[in-house]
């Protein structure tokens, strides 16, 4: 008579291949063991994120970063030597405008230095690798129809984002002495946006939102609304492209990968 | 990585100050509809005195969200007196002045709460309110004629806090 009935036979033969699997997923002898995660082939070693602190002297540190990327433009469009005709009393502008940012960067600076950080003394890379190199290049372009035109066009969108910047960083610093310091410069921006919105828009047109009659497009707006807005900034420049368009840029405030951290040097 | 502090809500001192701001706003609101009424603005010219009586009349309206109770809505005498007198006649550039020189009030006024509010949220409000009543100061100045340069300035001072002057 057989001592195991179909049932035991059964049990006994799922242990075995329990067993079998957990043996299979183990270490085993005389194999090395590996950094790497479980998988097919082999990963490269990496050294991980560096660990980063958005403190109140990053933030000081990317304004002043900002103030650079302004100055940096400001410089460039006026070796292009388009402040000609139309626009020839801007030039007086653009470089009022420029020495106020070298201003606002000195003072950024020394605050940064009060509070112990390293002043950050050029232009924001990441700004100038998506924002400024390539509406620089497009404006620059032969084809650009009006180049003075545009680079005011640039400007003008340039002092929005700092007045935002500021504006946003508001909430972001921890002392309030630094809020209102940021919000002393930020307001200068505010007032350097409305000066070139008047230059780009003579007469009542440049105040208050209207719609481009021709275009169907909002033409600039000094005063954009009863709450300054935090909102992207759309940028078209340069030539017509073949599809009777023109590129435009969408500028944002700066976020956690093109701030200024204690890391990121200047070059 | 670590990110600042989440926004911080108002206390009782803060919410004193944003009652003050509402009722300067509610102030300025009042002096842009005396001035859309002066005849020798031209139509566009009221448009804009409009729009900007709108965008004071918003911010009093924010303020008062902020500081609940404590706001009153009604415009600080005060303010409204120290500018209503210059507020007449023909001469459009000296009202143009006279607004302008409210607004630089209006923004030296915020500048210094963002820099005294410890509630987060209620500093960015007031300074995105700032913002903008620098940008309606240089227009103002550009619109009296003045130069960029003047746009470019406050030389107004803050209302003292409670008196309104």
């Amino acid at each position: 008579m057989n001592r195991y009935s179909r049932r035991h036979v059964l049990r006994l033969s799922g242990l075995g291949a329990a067993g079998v699997l957990l043996a299979a997923c183990g270490k085993q002898a005389g194999v090395e063991e590996s950094k790497n995660v479980k998988s097919v082939g082999v990963l490269p070693e990496t050294d991980g994120l560096a660990s980063v602190e958005v403190t109140d002297i990053v933030l000081l540190r990317t304004a002043a970063s900002l103030e650079y990327n302004a100055i940096d433009t400001y410089d460039a469009a006026l070796s292009l030597g388009v402040f000609a005709g139309a626009f020839a009393a801007v030039g007086d502008i653009a470089k009022r405008l420029r020495d106020d940012h070298r201003g606002h960067a000195d003072a950024i600076n020394g605050l940064v230095t009060k509070l112990g950080g390293q002043p950050f003394t050029c232009s924001n890379p990441r700004l100038n690798e998506i924002y400024i190199s390539p509406a620089l290049a497009l404006i620059t372009d032969t084809d650009t129809e009006d180049p003075g035109l545009d680079v005011l066009v640039l400007a003008h969108a340039l002092e929005n984002l700092a007045a935002q910047t500021y504006q946003s960083f508001v909430t972001l610093l921890s002392d309030k002495a630094l809020r209102e310091a940021a919000m002393t410069i930020g307001q200068d921006e505010a007032r350097h946006a409305t000066v070139l919105a008047r230059a780009l828009q003579p007469g009542l047109q440049f105040i208050l939102p209207s719609i481009n009659a021709d275009t169907g497009k909002p033409n600039i707006a000094a005063v954009p609304g009863a709450f300054g807005p935090l909102t992207p900034i759309l940028v078209t420049v340069g030539p017509v492209n073949a599809d009777g368009t023109r590129s435009s840029l969408t500028l944002e405030t700066p976020s956690l990968n093109s701030l200024a951290y204690d890391s990121v040097l200047c070059a | 990585m670590t990110l600042p502090a989440a926004i911080t809500p108002t206390n009782k001192a803060d919410r004193a100050l944003l009652a003050f701001a509402n009722s300067a706003e509610f102030a300025a609101r009042d002096l842009y509809a005396v001035a859309a009424s002066v005849s020798a603005f031209s139509k566009e010219e009221q448009v804009v005195l409009i729009g900007f009586h709108d965008h004071h009349r918003a911010a009093a309206q924010a303020l008062a969200g902020m500081a609940g109770s404590a706001a009153t809505n009604e415009r600080s005498d005060a303010v409204f007196n120290a500018f209503r007198g210059r507020i007449m006649g023909n001469d459009k550039n000296a009202i143009y002045d006279t607004l302008r020189e409210l607004e630089n009030t209006l923004a030296s006024t915020h500048l210094s709460l963002v820099g005294t509010l410890e509630g987060t949220g209620a500093a960015a409000l007031v300074a995105s309110i700032l913002n903008v009543q620098a940008r309606q100061a240089a227009t103002l100045a550009l619109l009296a004629g003045r130069t960029f340069a003047e746009a470019l300035t406050n030389g107004a001072a803050a209302l003292t806090i409670g008196t309104g002057t």
